[in-house]
């Protein structure tokens, strides 16, 4: 009996669920994702226009490229999380870093699914050695490489160091890794890849949907896998108490 | 700098352990050895252009001796707590992560040149002066190797996977520096020198200063508990 008062008591208990930061603003991002991206399919197959040399494979850009942008942002937090791990030493942050490099493994995935299925029908190929490409193969190595590392350490505050150094090292590479894909195949040519900078406003339009609509989703995909490693610390946090 | 000292000390352990043991340069050496009598019988080494096709084996060779050097050399600092007596010991901590990364450095790199002249004979490559450069090349490309291999081996060693978990660490992150020591070798074997193998070689010495500063930075935190 003497047991139950006491864990009644410990404030592992006191705090419910719902007082984890980021719910109510999870629900928000939720609804706003739902919301955006079914006007970003409306708009990528009844509003933009058909692209005249590329025809309806084009329409894979509006997915394509806010994934990469997301990637990207993913990886950048994963670096910002890192440092200020290591420089305040609070667990939130690891938290924050870890789910971030989850969901960005998970983006870069759609980036080099997508990639391929649209370079097929408007190259030729599949793939190519092209520096965004080589860039965003290796970054996925690199963070896949962080989540494995992650699951080998059992003791949370040395996985949350070491995750740290990596994901710091890891990000720092990222433009290394660019500049010598650039170089490595600088005699291929490189109009393969669209430029945005001469899009036509409809299709300007339903990418910036697209880039807004993946970010609620990557916001709202961090509300939830932020609040689960806060969870799992708590847990940790009292099994050591005990 | 009173890094240095210390550091050559902890390299100095290394180098007297390694004159009574053999170990690393042993294993180190014949698999090496071993890779690249393998590689040249597995690729098609003849012929025009080989000198491209036999800078990348020897890199592959050279990663793979770092990252079993790099492994091993840890792993003896685990036993008896020995990296744990390091770090209470006087020396600062930057003194130790250089102390390993000097020993490291120092037998991948005399292992690679072991290997070099096996390497040339096998290929039937003719370098001439151009061996200088892949001189050069060995050693800014291991420094960069050892460098990020280093402080990753100190995590590795620590994790559930022990040293399997090395190559994971290093090989992705050292991608770009392989590129650069694989494009810069080539134009060595080819003994031609032109405006893109000196970028690449600055981007060799680019990649070795920020690692070695992060890791300089960052190597505290991964040995405090």
């Amino acid at each position: 009996m003497d047991l139950k008062t006491e864990t009644a008591q410990s404030p592992v208990r006191e705090r419910g669920p719902a007082e984890v930061p980021g719910s109510p603003r999870r629900k928000l991002w939720g609804a706003l994702t739902i919301a955006s991206l079914l006007l970003l399919l409306a708009m990528a197959f009844f509003y933009a226009p058909e692209d005249a040399n590329q025809g309806a494979a084009q329409r894979i850009f509006y997915i394509h490229v806010p994934s990469a942008w997301i990637g990207f942002l993913a990886f950048f937090v994963v670096f910002v999380g890192s440092i200020a791990f290591l420089s305040t030493g609070k667990r939130s942050w690891d938290d924050v870093a870890a789910a971030s490099a989850e969901i960005g493994v998970i983006f870069t995935s759609a980036v080099l699914i997508t990639g391929p299925l649209w370079g097929r029908p408007v190259w030729g190929v599949y793939w190519t050695w092209d520096p965004r490409l080589t860039s965003f193969l290796m970054l996925w190595l690199i963070y896949l490489s962080y989540l494995v590392l992650r699951g080998y350490v059992p003791e949370p505050v040395r996985r949350a160091k070491y995750a740290a150094v990596l994901g710091i090292v890891g990000f720092l590479d990222v433009p290394i890794v660019y500049l010598s894909a650039r170089w490595w195949r600088s005699e291929h040519p490189t109009q393969f890849v669209v430029e945005s900078g001469d899009l036509p406003t409809q299709m300007l339009v339903t990418l910036l949907v697209g880039v807004a609509a993946f970010t609620f989703l990557y916001l709202y995909l961090m509300a939830v896998r932020v609040r689960v490693g806060r969870l799992r610390t708590r847990i940790e946090e009292a099994e050591v108490v005990r | 700098m009173s890094w240095i000292a210390p550091a050559l000390t902890i390299a100095g352990k290394d180098l007297r352990l390694e004159i009574k043991t053999r170990d690393v340069i042993a294993s180190v050496g014949l698999f090496v050895l071993l890779v690249v009598v393998t590689a040249s019988f597995v690729f098609p080494t003849g012929g025009e252009g080989r000198e491209g096709m036999a800078a990348g084996v020897l890199w592959m060779a050279f990663l793979f001796a770092a990252l079993l050097g790099m492994g091993r050399s840890m792993a003896i600092e685990k036993e008896d707590a020995c990296l744990e007596g390091l770090l209470v010991s006087p020396a600062p901590r930057e003194a130790v992560f250089l102390g390993k990364l000097f020993s490291n450095l120092g037998f991948t790199y005399v292992v690679e040149l072991v290997i070099l002249p096996v390497f040339i004979v096998l290929l039937d490559i003719r370098p001439g002066a151009g061996t200088w450069v892949v001189i050069l090349a060995a050693f800014l490309g291991t420094l960069g190797i050892v460098t990020v291999g280093t402080l990753f081996a100190v995590m590795a060693v620590n994790t559930r996977g022990r040293e399997a978990i090395l190559p994971l660490l290093v090989m992705p992150v050292s991608m770009p520096i392989m590129v650069a020591a694989v494009k810069v070798t080539e134009a060595g074997f080819l003994g031609t020198w032109t405006s893109g193998t000196t970028s690449w070689a600055l981007l060799m010495v680019g990649y070795d200063a920020l690692f070695l500063l992060v890791a300089l930075a960052t190597f505290q935190h991964l040995t405090e508990e």
